[in-house]
């Protein structure tokens, strides 16, 4: 059921080379940025787009997401050098977008669930839109490491390099949710 | 369940796994521009400000020395005829040989002089505080250019 500390030790080696380049370039881009280059700010947000666009995606109605993506990066692009550690910057930049998500909630509640309904229904894409209502009915830790896996097509590594979790939580979380993913599924096949 | 394709998508994949991949792959992000904001340059409306500034200075230095180049005009053209009647009625009141002629003169004479170093100090405080107003103006028009103008030069070199 748990990941054995040997598998996590074992995948954390693996992946270290893969692991430790990103911080290296997001240093770089980060003191670029500040030194006036705002191409560089450019790079960061292909970097990171899909990780804060998955974070929301896990939270938010899938219409508002690509408005909020932008909205996010031009407050990181604003506050940067507030960020005291620029290995850092996905750590800082998805709990931007955790909060962005709150604030949304707290702002439209009621003109969330609407938007949602009134989108188109491709059979594809509607079976997508269930499969998402699904991950995000499952407790919060596991909804983003999942969509970030099977949306967003990270693996379980990347996922911990950009959100700053660590590998173990990753794969934990990715576990479980897939587990209780498998039986939610059951439920909705069975119905 | 295969762990290692649900952690980093190697070993033996899970037919599962690949499905909803597959399935929640249309969600997944499209990547679009990430247009910043243009970086607004305020030279040009401080400049013009400054140069507003500097006008409305100038020209109310300008207004004040000119007000002050008429005042005593006025008063030397009011006192020119009022030393002839005042002459020639008060010997005859007095009635003394010794007051009148002198103290007539004097009377005259003290009002003319006093005006002129008056006006003399006016206008040369005016003119330093139009120097200090200009000196200022400068400094400050100065301050704006040195603080924008390192930005002009990097965008100048990244463009070049």
């Amino acid at each position: 059921m748990y990941a054995t500390a040997d598998m996590l030790l074992t995948s954390t080696q693996a992946h270290a080379a893969e692991q430790s380049k990103e911080p290296v370039i997001e240093v770089m881009l980060v003191r670029a940025v500040l030194e006036g280059d705002r191409d560089s700010f450019g790079r960061l947000y292909d970097l990171y787009a899909p990780l804060v666009h998955g974070i929301l995606l896990a939270r938010v109605p899938r219409a508002e997401v690509a408005d909020l993506v932008q909205d996010i990066f031009l407050h990181a692009f604003k506050k940067l050098h507030t960020l005291r550690d620029s290995a850092a910057f996905g750590p800082w930049i998805a709990m931007i977008a955790r909060n962005r998500a709150v604030d949304f909630h707290r702002r439209s509640k009621e003109t969330v669930e609407i938007n949602d309904d009134l989108r188109g229904s491709d059979t594809h894409d509607s079976k997508a839109r269930e499969i998402l209502e699904l991950i995000r009915s499952l407790p919060e830790a596991y909804r983003e490491t999942l969509v970030l896996r099977l949306v967003e097509g990270m693996t379980g590594p990347e996922i911990a390099a950009r959100t700053g979790l660590t590998a173990a939580s990753v794969r934990v979380n990715l576990h479980r949710g897939m587990k209780l993913l498998r039986e939610q599924l059951g439920v909705m096949e069975g119905l | 369940m295969n762990d290692d394709y649900l952690w980093d998508k190697t070993g033996q994949p899970d037919p599962e796994i690949q499905k909803l991949e597959e399935i929640l792959g249309t969600l997944r992000y499209e990547p679009r521009p990430f247009v910043l904001p243009r970086r607004r340059n305020y030279f040009p409306l401080l400049a013009i400000a400054a140069s507003i500034l500097l006008a409305i200075i100038a020209g109310s230095i300008w207004l004040r020395v000119r007000s002050g180049d008429e005042v005593p005009r006025q008063e030397a053209k009011l006192e020119s005829p009022t030393p002839k009647p005042l002459e020639a009625p008060q010997p005859p009141r007095t009635g003394s040989a010794l007051n009148p002629p002198l103290h007539a003169s004097n009377r005259i004479r003290k009002p003319r002089s006093a005006p002129s170093v008056v006006n003399d100090e006016e206008a040369l405080a005016a003119k330093e505080q139009l120097m200090l107003a200009l000196r200022i103006t400068t400094e400050k028009l100065s301050l704006v250019h040195r603080k924008t103008q390192p930005n002009q030069i990097k965008n100048q070199h990244r463009i070049g």
